[in-house]
């Protein structure tokens, strides 16, 4: 354990009272048990096994789809497809977004029916009877071909424009013209996939009029949102309930199997389970699709003078209007960097691929990999040291973005002056052959999303009632008990978290964002704060009262004068086993500044992050292969709340980052089929493809969260491309533009090839 | 002519189960005949080693597996880990290092490990114990804590 955490760990056990350590997590007993069920283990007695039909070609219009052949198959009992209103008693859902496509096949593999029988193999094999005949046209699957020309012409094609955003500050011509050095490259990112090893599955019932359904998801409310939408339900009429979630990263952050099991329930008036295989979750999954990046900026006596980002961000059958990805992604190929002169264009440009999705801070690790490489790349053609050129445009407090906003607190300069001091120490004993990289990242936790808790308080312990899923990063089951705990000053073991159902529980928006700590945590305190007011007034103290364990029983306490809850309590409280108070934070998104907008939507980055790692890598000479030796990650978290869960997701997030860096591609072909749908020909990183990881924690840049926390779920995972290219380069000279830094990539700069 | 019932031992108890096809696999029998959910479905195709079991003390991965072809066999699931000692140690171990994180890919893993410390004891390195658990995928730990886990199981070990 490195020396920053152990005396970490021990201010935090003098501040806390609860020593924070590695050990036994909330959820441990039942998950190291088998007890824990998640959305794959999900069965009721007379339940059926659900299917989905998909689409055999990648595009064309849809003549017919016989479903005569899967009626006629053992074992059948319902089948959806086409209209649906007949099953839904005729409400209209929004048209945008039919559960069917009506007309038009637009990816490969896209649902077109779905049928329930009463045993897996019964509904898949009458899935595979259904005759879809669709009249094929050509598919759209590589932005190359689509647009061979940009950015030299502009997108015209509005059909396949998603999204489109253009900004511009300054005389950029002139800057330009003016610059003593221009550097101009194009960088490409290659599509990757969350992979939780939990696919897709939910289980379905519908009874009278209320439209049930069991999911594995990192939003139960967002979930509920998206089946009265899609299929005209009222709110009321529609309970979503979460179970444990095997691996989300951003895939099941939205609905996606329930409306299918939902229809398949109503027509078949029984429960109806559905769950994707392996190969349907990386054929239909939301994930990171391609891009093209073009990056261009000039250089006057060491200070930049005017930057120029341009992005074709392929978002698959991405609806228009809902692209929320492109002019975020676009803050962050300006990066964290004062910029005087800019302009920036980005189009979201729909293909023949499935819908894109989040997956772990979209399309940040792509992004910054295309950013920090240009700049690396810039410094040296200006003379100039990479981390040192960095250091001198870098954000600091109480300088504004290029769009505007105020720069709060922030911790990036010192995290990369941490890393450059490890990587001149490790460069001392440095291997033949090994290089070094240093990179970084930047983030701001989810705003505009919003949340709300209740606490109750019993006579023995205080519960925190909510409505979120645990994912497995510990936001709620550590992060929560760890806000209350700090707040009350009670022993974790006496605070509870209990789940509700979308029907039951106060709204919140999701787990993601890296919000959940943050702003669900946020939520709780206010109840907490609330309650301590509400016990202060019956205790007719002059202020609010805290809590106490005293004898084996929590106590209000004011001053020296000490009272069991069950002289507090009202009539009805007593009843209902508690007092209740509730607590909500809703976050606010920033400005941007619309004086340099020209079209479409700009996301104002708020409450920063940011992270500074470093990469010590051996490129085979011979192979182009890369192997990552050792790695150290600087992270400005805040006030750190958990320490061992923290470290946690800094390790996760970089192992998850050295699988984008250097394996990760889903390889669609030009008909828009994916060629490597498993996990044998889609490389995830293995045991042994990890090297040890350094966590650090630099401090003193409080957060907006509970007691100064930011969020830490999705920084981890950003710099990691970057941070291993830029060791790619230092080890080999290789000057790798495309993601992954595959083999093959590397060895061709290195003219292996 | 349907065969008759596959007799396992299944964490200690007996078991005959009738009407089991010869296409069954291992994992589906636990989990949809014996309700044993512990024991988990990732990719189904012997990539991921969510599904690993013991069969007689030895990892097995039950996604593969026919069910007939374990006739006689004892089975442990994570359901039964604790009942070995050696499983218990590793379940402790994963417990005190904080070696998951969503769970999904725990069970295999607790699973596989005991049955190379069954196998290998203190004789197997910890590097060729890494080396073994190299068939398990877990995609949120960066297998950080894992290591830590085996570790600390292995030095347990007799």
């Amino acid at each position: 354990m490195h020396r920053v955490h152990r005396d970490r760990a021990r201010r935090a056990r003098r501040a806390g009272g609860e020593p924070l350590t590695a050990a036994s997590r909330p959820d441990g007993s039942i998950k190291l048990s088998g007890g824990a069920i998640y959305g794959t283990d999900l069965d009721v007695p007379g339940m059926l096994w659900g299917a989905l039909v998909l689409a055999p070609v990648a595009h064309g219009r849809i003549r017919s789809i016989d479903l005569a052949p899967a009626r006629a198959m053992p074992g059948v009992v319902a089948i959806a497809a086409g209209d649906v209103r007949g099953l839904v008693d005729g409400r209209d859902g929004d048209a945008d977004r039919p559960p069917f496509p009506p007309e038009q096949v637009t990816y490969l593999h896209q649902p077109i029916a779905a049928v329930a029988a009463p045993t897996r193999a019964e509904a898949r094999a009458a899935a595979r009877a259904v005759r879809a005949d669709v009249e094929p046209r050509p598919p759209v699957g590589d932005l190359d071909a689509l647009f061979p020309e940009w950015p030299a012409h502009r997108v015209e094609d509005p059909s396949r424009v998603a999204a489109h955003v253009h900004a511009r500050k300054g005389d950029v011509e002139a800057a330009f013209r003016g610059a003593a050095t221009v550097v101009a490259e194009t960088y490409r990112t290659a599509s990757v996939h969350q992979v939780a090893l939990e696919p897709h599955a939910c289980l379905a019932e519908v009874t009278n009029d209320r439209w049930h359904v069991r999911t594995s998801t990192q939003s139960p409310f967002g979930v509920r949102d998206d089946i009265t939408s899609i299929l005209g339900l009222p709110e009321s009429s529609v309970v979503v309930e979460g179970t444990w979630v095997g691996g989300g990263f951003g895939g099941k952050a939205s609905g996606f199997l329930e409306p299918y099991a939902l229809l398949l329930a109503r027509a078949s008036g029984r429960p109806v389970r559905l769950a994707l295989s392996y190969a349907e979750e990386f054929r239909l999954g939301r994930t990171t699709l391609p891009s093209v990046i073009r990056l261009e900026t000039g250089v006057t006596e060491g200070e930049i003078v005017a930057r120029r980002v341009r992005l074709l961000l392929d978002v698959g059958n991405s609806l228009p209007g809902r692209d929320f990805a492109t002019g975020y992604s676009i803050g962050f190929l300006l990066g964290p960097y004062r910029t005087p002169a800019f302009e920036v264009e980005g189009y979201a440009v729909r293909t023949n691929k499935p819908p894109f999705g989040p997956h772990r801070a979209p399309f940040a690790p792509q992004a910054v990999f295309a950013a920090e490489s240009h700049l690396e790349a810039v410094a040296r053609a200006a003379g100039l040291d990479p981390v040192e050129f960095k250091l001198r445009h870098l954000w600091r407090e109480g300088d504004r973005t290029p769009f505007g906003q105020p720069v709060a607190p922030f911790g990036l300069a010192t995290a990369l002056e941490a890393a450059r001091a490890t990587a001149e120490r490790w460069r001392r004993d440095l291997s033949p052959g090994h290089g070094i990289g240093i990179g970084l990242g930047f983030w701001s936790t989810s705003n505009g999303a919003g949340g709300e808790a209740r606490v109750l308080l019993a006579p023995k312990e205080l519960t925190i009632v909510q409505g979120e899923r645990e994912m497995g990063s510990g936001s709620i089951l550590i992060g929560l008990v760890r806000v209350a705990a700090r707040r009350t000053g009670l022993p974790a073991d006496r605070i509870r978290v209990e789940y509700q159902d979308s029907a039951h529980a106060p709204f919140d928006s999701g787990v993601f964002g890296s919000r959940t700590t943050g702003a669900l945590g946020r939520a709780v305190d206010e109840a907490i704060v609330e309650l301590f007011r509400v016990l202060g007034e019956r205790m007719h103290a002059p202020g609010p009262a805290r809590l106490e364990v005293v004898d084996g029983r929590l106590v209000a306490a004011h001053g020296d004068r000490r009272e069991p809850i069950e002289a507090l309590w009202t009539d009805a409280e007593a009843l209902a086993g508690g007092i209740a108070t509730s607590g909500r934070h809703y976050g606010k998104s920033g400005e941007i500044d619309e004086r340099l907008v020209v079209d479409g939507d700009f996301y104002a980055f708020t409450d920063f992050t940011g992270a500074a790692h470093v990469a010590e890598v051996d490129v085979d000479r011979e192979t182009g292969s890369v192997r990552v030796v050792r790695y150290a990650a600087f992270h400005d978290a805040g006030v750190v709340i958990d320490l061992a869960a923290a470290r946690a997701q800094i390790e996760g997030g970089v192992a998850m980052g050295l699988g984008a860096a250097l394996t990760e591609e889903a390889i669609w072909s030009d008909d828009a089929r994916l060629e490597n749908a498993g996990l044998v020909d889609y490389r995830i990183p293995t045991l042994g493809e990890v090297p040890p990881i350094e966590t650090h924690f630099v401090e003193g840049f409080a957060g907006a969260g509970p007691f100064g926390a930011k969020g830490l779920g999705e920084p981890p995972i950003i710099p990691v491309p970057a941070t291993v290219a830029s060791a790619v380069r230092d080890a080999s000279g290789a000057h790798v533009t495309e993601l992954p830094l595959t083999p093959e990539r590397v060895a061709r700069e290195l003219k292996l090839l | 002519m349907t065969a008759g019932p596959v007799r396992l031992t299944v964490n200690g108890r007996p078991t005959e189960i009738a009407g089991v096809p010869p296409e069954e696999r291992l994992l589906d029998t636990l989990r949809w005949r014996l309700g044993l959910k512990g024991t988990k479905e990732g990719c189904r195709s012997g990539s991921c080693g969510a599904c690993t079991v013991l069969e007689n003390g030895h990892g097995l991965l039950s996604c593969l597996a026919l069910t007939r072809e374990s006739e006689g066999a004892t089975i442990t699931t994570i359901e039964g880990v604790a009942t070995d000692p050696v499983g218990e140690r590793v379940r402790a171990a994963f417990d005190a290092e904080g070696a998951f994180q969503c769970g999904y890919c725990t069970p295999g893993f607790v699973m596989a490990l005991t049955g190379l410390l069954k196998e290998e004891g203190r004789s197997a390195t910890l590097d060729q114990l890494l080396e073994d658990l190299n068939g398990n995928l877990c995609r949120c730990t960066g297998y950080t804590a894992i290591v830590r886990a085996a570790r600390v199981a292995r030095e347990a070990s007799p």
